[in-house]
This record gives structure tokens, C-alpha cells and sequence, in this order.
């Protein structure tokens, strides 16, 4: 009897230690703050375009320069945002996000990038040869950027013992392609402390 | 020796060793796990965008009236062509460089008055280039001074704010270039400033001479040869005579154009 007992205690033990293996997947807020490494994550990302987009709306070059050319809105092509750290870093999703908001407030036209474009180029190409003439579009008819949107992402790191300081520092620049002026300059920081405990649960 | 001392010391020793970690950062969390961070919806500053431009676009309008009515059919023409010229009004310098009153920083004194871009970022252009300065003279332009590749141009008289006019002194600006360049010794850079020059200007006979000067001086007869014969045709030579002494210095040219062609074609052959 008592060996019966404490074998379904053990086969017990046992299912409740393997149902802690078990995978568990929660949809959450995409806006909800989840720091877990300490490493870039998607709180980044959106702290940088929301502080990108405003400070870009806020300033004053597009006005200045619709001001300048009939009220129409200055054109902007995305350059490169390099990333300098030694991390992984996305940044093409606060890229797009300022891409986006650009579209949205129709403060800028924006054209496609150099990546984006030759897939274009290459079905325009196409319909000149397959498409009817009503429909195909026509060749050489490209809006050409005035601006351009250049960045990177730079990374200081510090750590002792337990601790570690990751500083990222953000900045967006948009350059005039004429004159090489840059008309705006957007930055964003972000610091982290990261303090590992000594025993992990 | 009592061996309790050692004991109570290596528990000291290890107690202190599991304390927590001293923290050297006593910063407060600005965001801890669990917060919010909304993504920024820029369709908010739609409309206030869309009304800044149609506020502009309507002031642009009103200018265009103001600015054709009572205007002769050049100013009209040149309006419409986007072009400033000689004797514009200020508001027909708005409408021809599609720009507002925003766009442009005026000074008045005494009758005169100077216009530049308000922002050198996002200056006004018209047809020819970028606006640099207007001058204006009992309300007319008098004066105006373009942005060009080689520097500011100034246009004076009417025939010179054309852009044949403009051509031409761009190309004067590229043979000055090129002259520089051959005093310090960059006799290709010259080169390309005067085949510059002759394309914008085809007329300039002394850009072929100097241009044939350069290729001789760099033993390339063939080259040098067609320059030279370029030179004479593109002269008026009877006009060159005629005006004698006056153009003593360009009549040495032809004749030393002349003797090159005569010795080069020997050459080559």
C-alpha cells in the first residue's frame, strides 16, 4: 500500500515539474514597456521614432522651404541609417515609422529608396513591353528627391561585476541634395542600468 | 589558538560575500516594465499641414493677381515662364519665383529696396537659378544676382537676366577658372574649364585659341590643329581687321593661329 502511495506521489511530482516546461504565449500591448536583457528592443525603437517624428514635424525647414517653392511639400528619399554598434539593431522598424508619419501628416512626399526602387523600375520596364498603352506607365517619369535622410546608431557600453551602463545615442540628419546643407538634425539617448542578480529563480 | 575565531571569521568573510552587490548608480527608473509607450500618430498634424499649405498656396494665388494686373505682356510672359527679369515689381518677383513673401527677407530704404531668401536653406529660384538678391529701384528690379556653378551672376540690363545672357557669363566665369588653373599648372583642369566654356558659349573665339594654345603645349598636334582652325573660323576675321589697332592683341592670335596651322599640318602629315 504505502508503495503504491508513493508512487503516484512520484508520477505527481514528476507532471508537475514537466508542466513548468510547458510553453506559455500571452498576446500583450505592443506599446507595453518589456525590458528582459537589457538589450535594443521594440521600447526602443518606439521611444526613437516618436522622439524622431516630433522633433522632424516640429521644425521648420519644410515649411521654409514650401514657403520657397509654389506651397508644394519637399521631397525626401531614405538613405542609410547605419547601425554602429556591436549589437543586432533593426533599425529599419523607427525608420519606417518616421517614413510613415511623414505620409501621414503630409509634411513631406516621400519617393523610394535605392532598395525599393528597381523592383519598380523593373515592372514599369516590363509593362512597356506587356501592358496596353492606356495602362503601362510611362518611363522616365520619377520624382526626384531634394532631400535625403541619413543616421546611425551609436552604442557606449560600461559594466562592473553586475552592473552594466548601455548608452544609445540616435541621430537622424536630412541633407539637401543640391547644396550638401543639413537643414535638420534629430537626435534621441537612451540610457540603461542593468543590474544582474546573483541568483537567478 | 581557539578555532572558533576562524570559524566566526570565514562566516563574516562569506556573509559579506552573499550581501547584495553595492550599487554605484542610485538613478531613479524613468520607465520600469509594465508602463506604456504610444506610438506617435502623426495623422493629428494633418490638418493643420494641409492648411498651412493651402494658406500659402492661396497667398501665392492672390500674388499672381496682384501681379499680372497692369503688367506688359514680357513681364506676363516672363511670369509665366518662371523667370525673374529687369524692371519686376515685387510681387512679380513673387509670382515668378512661385514663392511667398515668407520666403524672402526685404529691406527698405529711401525708395530702394533689397530682397534675399530668408533662409539660405530654402532659397527662392526661377527659371535661370537660385536667387541670391534682388535689387529694386523706385519699386523695379534694378539689380539681380543669381547663385551659378562658378558663382553669383549679376544681370544688370535687361539682356542680361536672359539665359543666353547667363550662359554666357558662366562660361566668362569658366574661362577665368581655367586661366587660374593654367597659372598653377593644371593644364587638364584648364581644358575642361574651356571646353565648358565653349559649349555654353559657342560664340567665344578666344576660348578655342586658348583652348588649341593648351593642347599645342601639351604636344598633342591633331587636337591642337582642329582647335586652331576652330579659332579662325569662328572669327569674323574682316570684322577683326577692321577694327585695326583696337584689336591688335587678337589679330596677334590670328596670326599666330595661322603659323601654328601651318607648322602642324606638317606635323601630322
Amino acid at each position: 500500500m504505502l508503495r503504491r502511495r508513493a508512487f503516484f506521489a512520484l508520477t505527481a511530482a514528476a507532471l508537475a515539474v514537466s508542466a513548468c516546461g510547458i510553453k506559455r504565449v500571452n498576446r500583450v500591448d505592443p506599446n507595453s514597456v518589456t525590458d528582459l536583457s537589457g538589450r535594443w528592443n521594440d521600447t526602443d525603437s518606439r521611444l526613437v521614432a516618436n522622439q524622431l517624428i516630433t522633433q522632424s514635424l516640429g521644425a521648420n525647414w519644410s515649411r521654409d522651404w514650401s514657403a520657397a517653392n509654389l506651397g508644394e511639400a519637399p521631397t525626401v528619399i531614405i538613405g542609410e541609417f547605419r547601425n554602429r554598434t556591436m549589437e543586432h539593431i533593426a533599425v529599419g522598424t523607427f525608420v519606417r515609422d518616421l517614413e510613415r508619419a511623414y505620409i501621414q501628416s503630409g509634411t513631406v512626399k516621400v519617393v523610394a529608396s535605392s532598395s525599393e526602387r528597381q523592383e519598380v523600375r523593373d515592372e514599369r520596364a516590363d509593362q512597356q513591353v506587356n501592358a496596353s498603352a492606356e495602362t503601362r506607365a510611362k518611363l522616365a517619369r520619377e520624382q526626384g528627391a531634394r532631400f535625403m535622410l541619413q543616421g546611425d546608431v551609436q552604442a557606449i557600453q560600461d559594466s562592473e561585476g553586475r552592473e552594466q551602463i548601455v548608452y544609445y545615442q540616435i541621430d537622424a540628419t536630412l541633407i539637401d541634395l543640391e547644396s550638401n546643407t543639413k537643414v535638420w538634425v534629430g537626435q534621441h539617448k537612451i540610457k540603461k542600468y542593468i543590474q544582474r542578480r546573483r541568483l537567478t529563480p | 589558538m581557539n578555532p572558533t575565531i576562524y570559524l566566526r571569521a570565514s562566516a563574516l568573510l562569506a556573509l559579506a560575500a552573499c550581501a547584495p552587490y553595492p550599487q554605484r548608480v542610485n538613478e531613479t527608473p524613468i520607465m520600469v516594465n509594465g508602463d506604456r509607450v504610444q506610438a506617435t500618430d502623426a495623422s493629428a498634424a494633418a490638418p493643420l499641414v494641409a492648411s498651412e499649405r493651402d494658406a500659402m498656396r492661396a497667398t501665392i494665388d492672390s500674388l499672381y493677381a496682384l501681379a499680372i494686373a497692369g503688367a506688359s505682356n514680357a513681364v506676363r510672359e516672363a511670369v509665366a515662364r518662371g523667370e525673374v527679369t529687369i524692371g519686376m515689381n515685387e510681387n512679380q518677383v513673387y509670382a515668378a519665383t512661385r514663392s511667398t513673401p515668407d520666403a524672402w527677407a526685404v529691406r527698405r530704404a529711401s525708395g530702394s529696396s533689397v530682397m534675399v531668401p530668408a533662409h539660405t536653406s530654402a532659397a527662392p529660384k526661377d527659371k535661370l537659378g537660385e536667387m541670391v538678391m534682388v535689387q529694386l529701384e523706385g519699386g523695379a528690379a534694378a539689380v539681380l544676382s543669381r547663385r551659378g556653378p562658378q558663382g553669383i551672376l549679376v544681370a544688370s540690363r535687361p539682356q542680361d537676366a536672359t539665359a543666353a545672357a547667363q550662359g554666357k557669363a558662366a562660361a566668362e566665369a569658366l574661362i577665368r577658372e581655367g586661366d587660374d588653373l593654367v597659372a598653377s599648372n593644371d593644364l587638364a583642369g584648364a581644358l575642361n574649364r574651356y571646353d565648358r566654356a565653349s559649349v555654353l558659349d559657342p560664340e567665344a573665339a578666344e576660348v578655342q585659341y586658348k583652348a588649341a594654345r593648351l593642347l599645342d603645349l601639351q604636344l598633342r598636334p591633331q587636337e591642337a590643329l582642329m582647335r586652331y582652325q576652330r579659332f579662325l573660323l569662328s572669327l569674323d576675321i574682316e570684322r577683326i581687321k577692321a577694327q585695326g589697332e583696337a584689336n591688335a592683341k587678337m589679330a596677334e592670335a590670328i596670326a599666330m593661329a595661322q603659323q601654328r596651322i601651318l607648322v602642324l599640318e606638317k606635323q601630322v602629315r
